[in-house]
């Protein structure tokens, strides 16, 4: 069943793309022929054949003991997300045996709860006559979509026996209804009695308690405040009991320096003896030996102990210094932000970019930040008339122009707006005036590069005047110094981009150092555009009159 | 280039299509995490700096706002709470909203009015839903109910009147057909959250995503297989992404690394400009449709600039 109605879907996407976007799915095909078909097909349908492979893959997946645990729509937007199309993935569905047509285990989520039947309606439907869902020509809720396709079957019947049905079906209807309330009605009853009543009773009860646990507690309230100032003073013993260990422990430190130091001085006292004894023994050898040989090892003995004593005492301190050195590279490091999963991360992040972090404190401790004001947002009037427009709908610079134009559907969008600021406003507001100059130096490009002019271009020209050098007194040396200049230039540039782009921009930097090399008052920027565009012209010509 | 002060982090800056000196700011306070929210309506005015022409309060946060294609007084905005309320201009801020729809269940992330049908509007919402709204109603006209995770983006398609895109945290971009009763594309556009989506207004079936991956994508829907181009540049999650009304092939976009980028995706260096003004997450950006080359950016450092692109924000 499954493979044969795979061909004839096959056929249907391959054969006629006319037919229109109803034909999503590929159940049976033939009734897709009906009154929807538009004449253009849709661009925003797909029209790829169905992959084999991708079902196949979607059919392993589905298969997964683990994965049928999962509600279904997370299998659903697993596969779309792995790049299935819809009918992939309902083939998959289908393939795939005893699809769960309500999640197995649902979540208790509502949302997902409706999400699940959303999908197993649409699961439903896939199935169901699609022609006939065409028809009905309505724009339902997806979970009635469930329920229209059977009301259209029975609607196809014999009409009478459905009335006749209908009618029966009415009394029985109202006799069960009858008899859901009357038990309802015992059940209520019943419930009154044996759960409301003994209420009623303990909370009485229970008010009766309450005075005189409030007479209590009037008698009780004394007791309460010598009890918080007991406290409190505990809290002050408690306290200055801290205060005392603090201090007790600085003290201590102290004590410990000292006897560091005192340790100190005792290796020093030991290595001056050493020292001295060295020396008298030394002497006593010089007496009875020359000097020689000895007194050489005895000075590398000398500088060994001299190095021995020394070793702990370098230690200590480096590995007090080395100490604090890496506590503070820890945090530089930690300081790089994390990149944000999901942009909620940033929010939520302690450290890195997030400047919300104190925000998010207060609220996961429950405060409010103090800044919050109560405003009444609603409509004071729910049924408030509209007010009437007085301006009608301006048009679009796209709709104005044909699709896919580039540059020509500009002309009268800014035609259009440029007049229109010119009646009301005074001339030339500041976002207008530069306006009207990028258009004017466009058409000059448009009738000089008809395409490709590279966007790249025009910041150039914008933002950025090359200054101009003084004037050159020997036009043919700069003109030598530029040749090889360009050649560069353009390899540089058809390294990285196309040959079209190469020569334009060789060609503006030609125009450029032009017109700086004529010493004219020209920029590119300024002035008016009428001269720009002769100017361009000329320097072009010359340019070419050059090479 | 004039800068505009608001009390709140911004959060959403729109054009109005009707005057070209006038845009409106949503805005959030405390980052939009938890606090009131405020809609200003702002001038530009030629001599320089931006003045404000109104301001409305929501008692929560503002995440976006969208202008009535068919009425130059009616501004959408898009709540915290879920609702969604209709501002009307001519009337003062005592008499305002004039309609508060609440049926989302959760945050409501975006807007966006129909600039065909001109009737119609769509709202998406982190309850995983994009609804369907028409002014005239006080209920939904329609639920679309697939995504899986948060709806951060929904786009109408600028020439095709029955058609929108949505981009969600579930990683995939759902073209739809109102006509249709299911989404009739699913384009599995990054690996990470798509946090905007917009149409090419020249390119009937070209469409832009940007995602938490940093990147950028333009699509082709007939062969959604492959992105025609892939922009990257941006230095942490990009926010926002807006085809130019005007260009075919230039589009800009926000980034939480602060800077608004404008991109040309037809050149193999795409980059044009990068323009950091910004000193906190830069989250709203819009070009305008009836001035060319004029843009506005806000962002959670309370600013709104509007610019012309080519010149520095900053400038005075």
């Amino acid at each position: 069943m499954a493979t044969q109605s795979n061909t004839p879907s096959a056929n249907l996407t391959t054969e006629s793309p006319q037919l229109s976007a109803s034909e999503i799915t590929q159940a049976t095909g033939e009734d897709v022929q009906d009154a929807k078909a538009s004449p253009t097909p849709s661009v925003f349908v797909n029209t790829e054949p169905m992959r084999e492979d991708q079902v196949q893959n979607a059919v392993n997946f589905l298969s997964h003991p683990k994965v049928r645990g999962s509600p279904v729509i997370y299998r659903r937007s697993f596969l779309e997300r792995k790049g299935l199309t819809k009918e992939e993935i309902d083939e998959a569905f289908r393939r795939v045996p005893d699809p769960p047509p309500t999640a197995t285990s649902a979540p208790p989520d509502n949302i997902n709860q409706g999400k699940i039947s959303v999908l197993s309606g649409i699961f439903n439907s896939c199935t169901v006559n699609y022609g006939q869902l065409a028809l009905t020509n309505a724009l339902p809720q997806a979970p009635t979509k469930v329920l229209q396709p059977p009301a259209a079957a029975s609607g196809a019947g014999a009409i009478s026996t459905v009335g006749t049905a209908r009618s029966r079906f009415h009394w029985y209807h109202t006799l069960l209804a009858v008899g859901v309330l009357a038990v309802s009605g015992a059940g209520t009853a019943l419930l009154f009695k044996n759960a409301l009543v003994p209420r009623l009773k303990s909370w009485i009860r229970k008010v009766v308690l309450e005075e005189d646990e409030l007479a209590k507690k009037l008698n009780s309230k004394p007791s309460l405040t010598e009890e918080t100032a007991a406290a409190a003073k505990a809290a002050a013993a408690a306290a200055s009991d801290v205060a005392k260990a603090s201090q007790e422990m600085v003290n201590s430190k102290n004590e410990e320096k000292m006897y560091f130091m005192e340790f100190m001085n005792m290796l020093d006292a030991q290595q001056r003896e050493m020292k001295s004894l060295s020396n008298s023994i030394r002497k006593l050898e010089g007496q009875s030996k020359g000097l020689g040989r000895n007194s050489f090892v005895e000075q590398e003995d000398y500088r060994g102990a001299v190095y021995t004593s020394s070793k702990p005492v370098t230690n200590g301190k480096a590995d007090f210094d080395v100490g604090p050195v890496r506590s503070s590279s820890s945090p530089a490091s930690a300081e790089q932000p994390p990149h944000p999963k999901s942009y909620m991360e940033a929010i939520f992040s302690p450290t890195g970019k997030a400047p919300c972090g104190n925000i998010m404190a207060m609220v996961q401790r429950g405060e409010r930040p103090p800044n919050i004001k109560d405003i009444n947002d609603l409509p004071p009037n729910p049924n408030q008339p509209l007010s009437n427009p007085r301006m009608a709908p301006r048009a679009k610079p796209w709709e104005t122009a044909p699709a896919q134009n580039m540059y020509g559907s500009d002309m009268k969008a800014q035609d259009t707006g440029v007049t229109y600021e010119m009646n009301g406003d005074n001339p030339a507001p500041w976002w207008q005036r530069k306006n009207v100059k990028i258009t004017e130096i466009e058409q000059d490009e448009t009738k000089s590069a008809p395409y490709s002019m590279p966007a790249n271009d025009r910041p150039i020209q914008r933002t950025w005047v090359p200054p101009q050098p003084p004037p050159v007194a020997m036009p043919a040396a700069a003109a030598a110094i530029r040749q090889p200049k360009s050649s560069i230039q353009r390899d540089q540039l058809t390294d990285d981009q196309l040959l079209a782009r190469a020569s334009d921009g060789t060609d503006e930097l030609q125009r450029i150092t032009k017109i700086s090399e004529s010493g004219g008052s020209l920029e590119m920027n300024g002035g008016s555009s009428g001269q720009d565009s002769s100017e361009i012209q000329q320097e072009r010509e010359n340019g070419y009159e050059e090479h | 280039m004039p800068v505009f002060k608001t009390p709140f982090n911004g959060y959403a800056v729109k054009f109005s299509p009707f005057y070209e000196s006038r845009l409106a700011v949503a805005t959030s306070q405390n980052f939009g995490i938890l606090g009131n929210g405020r809609l200003h309506i702002l001038n530009l005015n030629p001599s320089g700096p931006i003045s404000e022409f109104g301001f409305f309060e929501t008692s929560d946060g503002i995440y976006d706002l969208t202008w009535s294609e068919d009425n130059d007084n009616i501004v959408i905005a898009a709540i915290a709470d879920g609702s969604v309320k209709i501002y009307d201009l001519s009337l003062p801020p005592t008499q305002n909203p004039i309609r508060s729809l609440h049926e989302h269940s959760r945050e409501v992330h975006s807007a966006d009015y129909n600039p065909v049908r001109r009737d119609s509007f769509l709202t998406s919402s982190w309850d995983d839903t994009v609804k369907l709204w028409t002014i005239d109603r006080p209920t939904s006209v329609r639920t679309f109910k697939e995504h899986t995770y948060c709806v951060y983006s929904a786009a109408w398609n600028p020439r095709h009147a029955d058609v929108f895109a949505s981009a969600s945290g579930d990683c995939t971009l759902r073209i739809w057909d109102v006509r249709e009763p299911a989404s009739t594309m699913i384009i599995p556009a990054h690996e990470f959250e798509i946090l905007s989506c917009d149409w090419n207004k020249y390119d009937e079936s070209c469409i832009v995503s940007a995602s938490v991956d940093k990147s950028i994508r333009v699509w082709d829907v007939r062969n959604f297989r492959i992105p025609v181009a892939v922009l990257n540049g941006h230095g942490y999650a990009v926010r926002k992404v807006k085809c130019s009304p005007h260009r075919q092939n230039m589009i800009v976009s926000c980034s939480y690394d602060m800077t608004v980028c404008m991109w040309d995706y037809m050149v193999e260096d795409s980059l044009v400009t990068r323009y950091d003004h910004h000193t906190e997450f830069a989250v709203g950006v819009d070009m305008s449709v009836l001035v060319e080359g004029l843009m506005a950016s806000t962002g959670w450092d309370e600013l709104v600039y509007v610019w012309q692109h080519g010149m520095d924000p900053r400038a005075p």
